[in-house]
């Protein structure tokens, strides 16, 4: 069994590069239990290096003499077998292992590490999990999974332990991804096509990442090219006239390695209120090209370069009460985002790791509203940011049982768009510490500390602690508890806005003193509320939790895990108004009022119940409240009013927690092989609990029924199959029995699809 | 507009305790609440574009006192125009806006701060959440907080308690309320007048 892993990094590294094709007559093949080749997997003689078979599962060099042989396969029941077997047999059987506690994860330490040597909640979404679910777009994978809600406010958002968009960090191959529209990181940005793996760690990890992980981390992984060459031209087409062309392009020769990646996407968008003008999603055209390059300079040395560029335009119709009653709007926006990531490794000896990562990303958009009579300008919006980030970390394997790693790094961001005045700039710099240790073969302890230093919002200092107790063979337990912490955002310290039509002003905490004295002068204040002088400094949002689970393989074939969590969440910013002005409207600014807690449990049950049937089931339940509501409440503050129109005070009881978030949801999957046609069917039905949507009743609280969204189940179901040359045929629906709801703009309905893969470096090579 | 009378009010257990302790006890006559329904208010129309005022509505005036519309030379309490309500400073109204539960309020309480109608500042505080309603800018919807009761100080020096039930035309449930489409600045409030001067009610 792999501990600590720095050694792993090294070893499957170095196999990628040395992919093995010596001439032998020697033929041997990996496969799983349905007869399909296993690529990737590794044959390792004892006291030899290990050796990755091909594509085919195929391994034609000759293995040293060796007491034994260990063949080795990511989610796969390592297989042990004698040099006797070895010379005797041609083909090797690996069992599947129930649920995927073999997936490496680098989220969340930044080494790699298997799920289940990790003592967090973590889960490993394969690329065999990402295609069942026919998703197009990252938000059709997150949907599925325990735990996860997706919910649209300035996009498609990720919820997470009950905490929103904000609060979670979205890494591409481990570098974060910036671009958020009031807080929200929309996921229809991210095309599925190239994505190998999805890792989601859940729970607080500032003490490595910084600002924004306060309710987790998902990293996406792309693809990396192992083949020689590989040309995978795809197409997929969906309801409301959407098409997916996609083509991914990769080689590699002796040390270099070229990917290059290309999707379209084309839609007319969708309506959930046709009898109003304007689509609940516009129609949009979106492109993605990506390149990534590694190679080996030098056997200590290696470098990586990534690029990708995001382009995405959408048009639409809008309807504006004006002067002379309603006028009708054109809406024609745009998004752009470039990333370049250079990395270099430096691996002097097999306890040292050294990686030095640079990565700047652009972000922009603009939204030009016009009037569609005579094209005159309604409104015009820009947004341009930029970040940028150079980091050293370094890995020292103390001793085999210890591994500790060292980061420094210092960021630059900066912002420029119509509703903040010139050119803005954070910078900052940061530590990181963490160690991993191994005390006892039962035990696993990891700890971090982050010191973030930032020039707008002060110094910050992130602890975490996490471990894990194996009590059998079967059975572990984790625990952990750990900081997080939000950094206020540029609207939140920089808004300079004055919504003309509504006649009130917001603006940033540090712009609010001169934003008032500006109104003052102009005489426009007729009383302030809060004098922003004595307001002191925006902090940053910070928590404390507390995660604690299992995982218990109760046999081969069933395994149940679960996590517990509590998160404290203090300082959170909301805007309040600072004064009034004389037209008995508000200026509004930002500042940390609310106390927040959320807590739940998440568990996951999968049963492999034969070589081709495998069940699974999956259940959240999430409890939050504010604890500024509760004083009010228990104060006697707060009253609602019945359908009679009688007033009473808000009771406990009454109170649903925050908006937009269900108490109880859930999954059951069912995935099966059909033996006779070769099918792989995807059967899903996705929970969701009704949810509050909003206040009705006025006392801006989710207390009373009328202010709940009904809860929905989406059915979903994917048929797929691989042809002998590889060739992928996929054809389904989600959301089968067209559950509708205008609360949650996010799910359209029904939605078929239908697509087609084709390697086409896969078929010339069989020829 | 029209004005019915649905709701009584049993005289409050304090006056009645307190007038059984006289040696001639005054009948105890329970003061009645007055419901007014769907006075249209309609604001101001801006335009959205420029924040500019387009066109002039009239504030609408109402006498507590009289339970009707009057005009603005007349001894009217309260004036209103949107979500704006003024009081009548020339006529040294005033008001204040207290928190708890309309029934339960039986007398004017000392913390309230009476003030009146200035240049800068209303006695009846405007903008969301500061007096009697909140705005959800996410549905587009005008809600009076329930629990906040306005104390009028009237004309005639009475005092009377009013709250405020509805923004929106018919006074429709908050769950059938779609503020697209009803039309709003119709007021709907109740309210009690204590004639005899007194602070009780």
């Amino acid at each position: 069994m792999f501990r600590i892993n720095l050694n792993k990094i090294i070893l499957l590294f170095s196999l990628t590069v040395h992919s093995v094709f010596a001439g032998s007559d020697i033929v041997k093949q990996i496969r799983d239990e349905k007869g399909s080749p296993i690529p990737h997997a590794t044959v390792q003689a004892k006291g030899s290096p290990a050796i990755v078979v091909d594509k085919d599962g195929k391994i034609q060099t000759e293995l040293a003499e060796s007491e034994s042989i260990l063949i080795f396969a990511l989610g796969y029941e390592p297989l042990q077998i004698s040099w006797e077997d070895w010379i005797a047999q041609d083909i090797f059987v690996l069992k599947e292992k129930a649920g995927s506690l073999q997936e490496v994860v680098v989220a969340a330490t930044r080494t790699d590490r298997t799920v289940e040597d990790l003592p967090l909640p973590v889960n490993v979404l394969n690329e065999k999990s990402i295609q069942e679910t026919g998703g197009i777009r990252l938000s059709e994978i997150l949907r599925e999974q325990t735990g996860l809600q997706i919910s649209g406010d300035h996009g498609t958002g990720l919820q997470m332990q009950g905490l929103d968009s904000d609060y979670i960090l979205i890494l591409l191959d481990g570098e974060p991804l910036i671009g958020r529209t009031a807080g929200t990181f929309d996921l229809d940005r991210i095309s599925v096509s190239n994505i190998e793996r999805i890792e989601i760690l859940r729970g607080p990890s500032s003490a490595i990442y910084g600002s924004e992980a306060m309710a987790g981390v998902v990293n996406i992984i792309t693809k990396s090219t192992e083949e020689e060459t590989r040309l995978d031209l795809g197409l997929r087409h969906r309801s409301f006239n959407s098409w997916n062309p996609y083509a991914d392009l990769g080689f590699s020769k002796g040390k270099w390695s070229t990917k290059l990646f290309y999707d379209y996407m084309s839609t007319e968008g969708y309506d959930l209120t046709p009898e109003l003008i304007g689509q609940t999603q516009n129609p949009y055209q979106a492109q993605t090209i990506q390149l990534k390059i590694n190679g080996k300079l030098h056997p200590n040395w290696d470098v990586g370069l990534f690029g990708r560029g995001y382009l995405e335009n959408s048009t639409g119709e809008l309807e504006t009460s004006g002067t002379s009653g309603s006028e009708l709007l054109n809406l024609d926006n745009s998004r752009r985002d470039f990333n370049f990531n250079p990395t270099l490794r430096f691996t002097p000896n097999s306890k040292i790791l050294m990686t030095l990562r640079g990565m700047s990303s652009w972000f922009s958009t603009v939204a030009d509203t016009r009037f569609n009579s005579d094209g005159g300008i309604f409104d015009f919006q820009d947004f341009n940011q930029f970040y940028h980030r150079t980091e050293l970390q370094t890995d020292f394997q103390i001793k085999e049982n210890q591994l500790l790693t060292l980061g420094i790094g210092h960021l630059i961001e900066t912002v420029e768009a119509t509703r903040y005045e010139g050119t803005n700039r954070f910078d900052a710099g940061y530590l990181f510490l963490q160690h991993q240790w191994d005390p006892g073969k039962k035990t696993n302890i990891i700890s971090g500390l982050r010191a973030d230093f930032h020039s707008q919002y002060g110094n910050r200092l992130s602890p975490k602690i996490s471990g894990q107790y194996r009590l059998t063979e079967n059975f572990s337990w984790q625990a952990s508890v750990g900081a997080g912490f939000k950094a206020p955002d540029f609207r939140q310290l920089l808004l300079n806005f004055n919504n003309a039509a509504a006649g009130y002003y917001v603006f940033g905490s540090t712009l609010a003193q001169e934003g008032i004295e500006k109104l003052q002068n102009e005489g426009l204040i007729a009383r302030i509320l809060l004098d922003p002088a004595n307001l002191g400094d925006l902090k940053a949002e910070s928590s404390w939790a507390l995660n604690t689970g299992f995982r218990w393989k109760v046999n081969p074939k069933f395994l149940w895990v679960g996590n517990a969590y509590r998160n404290h969440i203090n300082d959170l910013i909301e805007t309040a108004p600072i004064a009034q002005l004389v037209t008995g409207q508000n200026a509004f600014s930002y500042f940390n009022i609310s106390q927040v807690i959320t807590q739940g449990i998440e568990t996951d049950l999968s049963y492999q119940a034969t070589g081709n049937l495998q069940l699974s089931v999956g259940y959240a339940f999430l409890d939050t409240q504010d604890a500024e509501v509760l004083d009010r409440i228990d104060a006697g503050e707060l009253f609602k009013r019945d359908a009679q129109n009688r007033t009473r005070r808000v009771v406990r009881s009454d109170y649903g927690g925050l908006f937009n978030r269900s108490q109880h949801s859930g999954n059951i999957k069912i995935n099966y092989q059909d033996q006779w046609t070769g099918i792989d069917f995807a059967l899903r039905a996705i929970y969701r609990g009704k949810f509050g949507f909003a206040d009705l009743n006025g006392n801006l609280i989710l207390d009373d029924e009328s202010e709940y969204a009904p809860g929905w189940v989406s059915v979903n179901l994917t048929a797929s199959k691989t042809l002998k040359n590889g060739i992928f045929l996929e054809v389904g629906a989600t959301n089968l029995f067209n559950v509708q709801t205008t609360f949650e703009p996010t799910n359209p309905g029904r939605v078929l699809f239908a697509g087609l893969k084709i390697p086409f470096a896969n078929l010339i090579q069989t020829k | 507009m029209k004005t019915t009378f649905k709701f009584s009010l049993i005289a409050l257990l304090a006056t009645s305790a307190f007038a059984c302790t006289e040696d001639t006890p005054e009948p105890v006559v329970p003061l009645e609440a007055i419901l007014v329904e769907d006075l249209a208010a309609p604001n101001d129309v801006i335009d959205r574009t420029t924040g500019q005022v387009t066109e002039v509505k009239p504030f609408q005036f109402f006498s507590l006192e009289e339970n009707a519309l009057v005009a603005e030379n007349e001894d009217w309490d309260l004036a209103f125009k949107g979500t704006t309500i003024r009081v009548n400073a020339s006529k040294n109204v005033t008001a204040a806006v207290v928190t708890g539960i309309f029934n339960e309020i039986a007398e004017v309480p000392a913390s309230a701060s009476f003030a009146t109608d200035s240049g800068e500042s209303f006695a009846i505080p405007t903008g969301s959440g500061n007096g009697w309603y909140n705005y959800n800018s996410a549905t587009f919807t005008v809600t009076p907080i329930p629990g906040r009761v306005i104390l009028v100080k009237t004309t005639d020096g009475n005092y009377s308690k009013i709250e405020i039930l509805s923004y929106y035309k018919g006074n429709p449930p908050a769950a059938e309320l779609n503020p697209m489409t009803t039309p709003s600045a119709h007021y709907t409030f109740r309210y009690i007048l204590q004639p005899n001067g007194t602070t009780t009610f």
